[in-house]
């Protein structure tokens, strides 16, 4: 047994591991709401096991991977769960869990926010409240403001080490990375945070770059969970990155939620490929697949969950901008199953093929 | 001595090996099973190779291994190159045919498809999460129904009225060929059958929106069955084109890259008197519990992998 934290009387509250992004959690529980949060720790095949077993064979597999760590802050101490609200089969998501949870014999406080997601923030705010009746608008807002600030700088931080990590000899940019995503977990306050920041910025630019003139250039599009955690896609962007390939990805927290361009704004350009929207993450893949395309990237990849309905539609207008822009493209799906062999097998060939290519194009 | 070098390619089913020349010239070659063994399996084929091989001529200097047991074999036979089977095939086939298009593939557990542009590969397929309509499925609905898997393509042949087999889902498809066998139609109207499924799963799943433009090289070991071959050719409407050697490409095309690499090792024939095992360690640094893979030449330790951080690393 791992003994629980002290007693304080504060509420101990958990979030299924995302990414990078627990910190920010953390840091918005403890700061803005003054309760403790409880962070389990990354992401294993103990976790994804333990989910597994739980859930409904054919739900996708994110829903696993966050059952299992919930079930992990369960065992941690946690008293109260949170879960987010979402725009595909996420919404049911919290419902299903709270239900397996309790059938399973856990005692615990439930906050479902596809329960005050109405759009808002009113309603929002009174989810808000259950987790922390006391709660000070004038704290609550400065420090929420600072967690988008963190995501900000998470998303940055991330995108430049995907881009350049690759082509990085002295391995400066792996020990700052680390450091950074460390000190995101145990910041307090605003200074905190942009010290992380500066620092891993400043290591990022000093580190001497060994880059070719064109390097090979992947854009990673796909589904919101499964392309964002290194976990669940099997480290994906570092496997790309360590082969010598820089790595692009639109798709994280920022951009999708905070600085989302707008359905509109993204769905008029892509206008002669779908009409509609498709789900969650739909319009922005599409919209990033062929921007990476147009913008002549060697290729693209694209990632989803078995099971995730949004992406699988996505799938034919992929192939048309394939057909259309004359780009590669490798579809990934991952499941509980999924062996790192076959993920390999198909990276090292995508990886030939787009290097081959290149040299005679 | 003339400087030469040698592919092996360690399938799921079959492990092929090829030692070539510099004008891609086949000095000798190998085909044999796996069986479920391919230590066993690649010292067995170093031993045929070995005997219709002229040493006092020739020194392999580079050797390029293939397939899915690449890493393993590529560790115990000392390779200079390992590369993926779908590199490996591009390779050997644009080397052989220039003008190729499309390149379909169909293996004993997997199957691809290669678009090829200007003698380059652009885009590919593999067969995903389901084996479905591969070699495996074939030698074993041949079992089924009593005849070698080898003898399926000269069945085929003989049918003038194929009959209808789901061609969607392996299980599916044996369930409809019990079913036709027991409502008791020919044999190689059966037979046929099963080709055209197999034929026409590759296209549905593999070959999905996937431009088939000829010429068309169909290799891997289902190759060598006519029956599938002329179900290819008639829903493809065009020529398939099969190598005689279609069945070493893979081989072929590891060989070619190791040419083709820098590294330069000449090959030891004695591998096949050195006792090599596997051993797996769960490694206990965190609750992932990483399988350990690690490789041992006469009892000593000579590499490990498998690990996904350093405290899992096992020093050879």
């Amino acid at each position: 047994m791992t003994p629980g934290p002290i007693a304080t009387g504060k509420k101990k509250i958990a979030f299924p591991r995302v990414a990078d992004y627990s910190g920010v959690f953390r840091y918005w529980v403890e700061q803005c709401l003054d309760q403790t949060y409880i962070l389990q720790p990354k992401c294993t095949h103990h976790t994804l096991e333990v989910g597994a077993r739980y859930s409904p064979d054919s739900v996708c597999t994110p829903f696993k991977t966050a059952l299992g760590s919930m079930i992990e802050a369960l065992d941690l101490g946690a008293d109260t769960l949170v879960m987010s609200h979402g725009l595909c089969r996420l919404g049911y998501y919290g419902e299903l869990m709270e239900q397996i949870l309790r059938d399973l014999g856990y005692q615990f406080e439930f906050v479902n926010f596809a329960a005050y997601s109405t759009g808002r923030s009113k309603d929002l705010l009174k989810g808000v409240k259950q987790l922390a009746p006391k709660m000070k608008a004038a704290r609550f807002l400065t420090h929420v403001m600072d967690g988008v600030k963190m995501c900000a700088y998470i998303d940055d931080i991330t995108s430049k080490y995907y881009q350049n990590c690759g082509f990085d000899p002295s391995g400066t940019y792996r020990a700052a990375f680390k450091r950074f995503l460390r000190a995101m977990d145990m910041v307090h306050s605003r200074p905190e945070i942009d010290e992380a920041y500066r620092e891993a910025s400043y290591a990022f630019a000093q580190a001497p770059l060994d880059k070719p003139e064109r390097p090979l250039r992947v854009g990673v599009v796909g589904e919101f969970f499964t392309v964002m955690d290194a976990f669940s896609n099997l480290d994906l962007e570092q496997t790309l990155a360590d082969m010598g390939v820089e790595v692009h990805r639109w798709m994280n927290v920022s951009n999708r939620i905070f600085h989302y361009p707008g359905e509109k704004n993204l769905n008029v350009e892509i206008r002669d490929l779908c009409t509609y929207e498709m789900g969650p993450t739909s319009t922005a893949t599409i919209w990033a697949a062929r921007k990476y395309a147009r913008r002549g990237f060697d290729g693209l990849i694209h990632v989803k969950s078995a099971g995730c309905t949004p992406e699988i539609d996505v799938m034919p207008v992929l192939q048309t901008i394939g057909r259309e822009e004359k780009i590669p493209i490798l579809y990934l799906t991952y499941d509980v199953q999924t062996g790192e062999a076959g993920l390999m097998t198909r990276l090292e060939a995508f990886y030939d093929m787009l290097a081959m290519r290149k040299e005679v194009l | 001595m003339e400087h030469v070098y040698l592919g092996i390619d360690v399938g799921s089913i079959s492990t092929k090996g090829a030692i070539l020349d510099k004008e891609n010239k086949i000095l000798s070659s190998a085909y044999i099973w796996t069986r479920g063994d391919p230590i066993g399996a690649v010292k067995e084929l170093v031993g045929r190779l070995e005997k219709t091989f002229n040493k006092k001529k020739y020194q392999i200097v580079a050797t390029g291994v293939t397939g899915s047991a690449r890493k393993l074999v590529g560790t115990i036979v000392g390779a200079t190159m390992v590369k993926n089977e779908i590199t490996a095939h591009a390779v050997g086939t644009t080397t052989f045919y220039p003008q190729v298009r499309t390149i379909l593939e169909i293996g004993g557990q997997d199957s691809k498809i290669i678009l090829v542009e200007n003698g380059v590969a652009v885009d590919y397929a593999m067969n995903t999460l389901c084996a479905a309509g591969t070699g495996s499925f074939l030698s074993s609905q041949a079992k089924r129904l009593g005849i070698e898997v080898e003898e399926i393509g000269q069945y085929a042949l003989q049918s003038t009225h194929p009959t209808q087999i789901a061609a969607r889902c392996t299980v599916f498809a044996e369930s409809d060929l019990v079913h036709k066998i027991q409502m008791g139609y020919p044999r190689e109207d059966i037979i046929a059958g099963v080709c055209n499924a197999v034929a026409a799963n590759y296209l549905n799943n593999v070959g999905k929106g996937k431009k088939i433009v000829s010429p068309v090289v169909f290799q891997g070991g289902v190759s060598k069955n006519a029956g599938v071959v002329a179900a290819f050719e008639q829903m493809l409407g065009c020529q398939v084109i099969v190598d005689e050697n279609g069945h070493l490409m893979g081989a072929i095309g590891a060989a070619i890259l190791a040419r083709r690499g820098n590294t330069r090792q000449v090959f030891d024939f004695s591998i096949e008197d050195v006792e090599f095992h596997t051993r797996e360690v769960s490694c206990s640094g965190c609750s992932n519990h990483c399988e350990v893979v690690c490789v041992y030449r006469d009892g000593r330790l000579i590499d490990s992998w498998g690990n996904r951080c350093e405290r899992g690393a096992v020093k050879a």
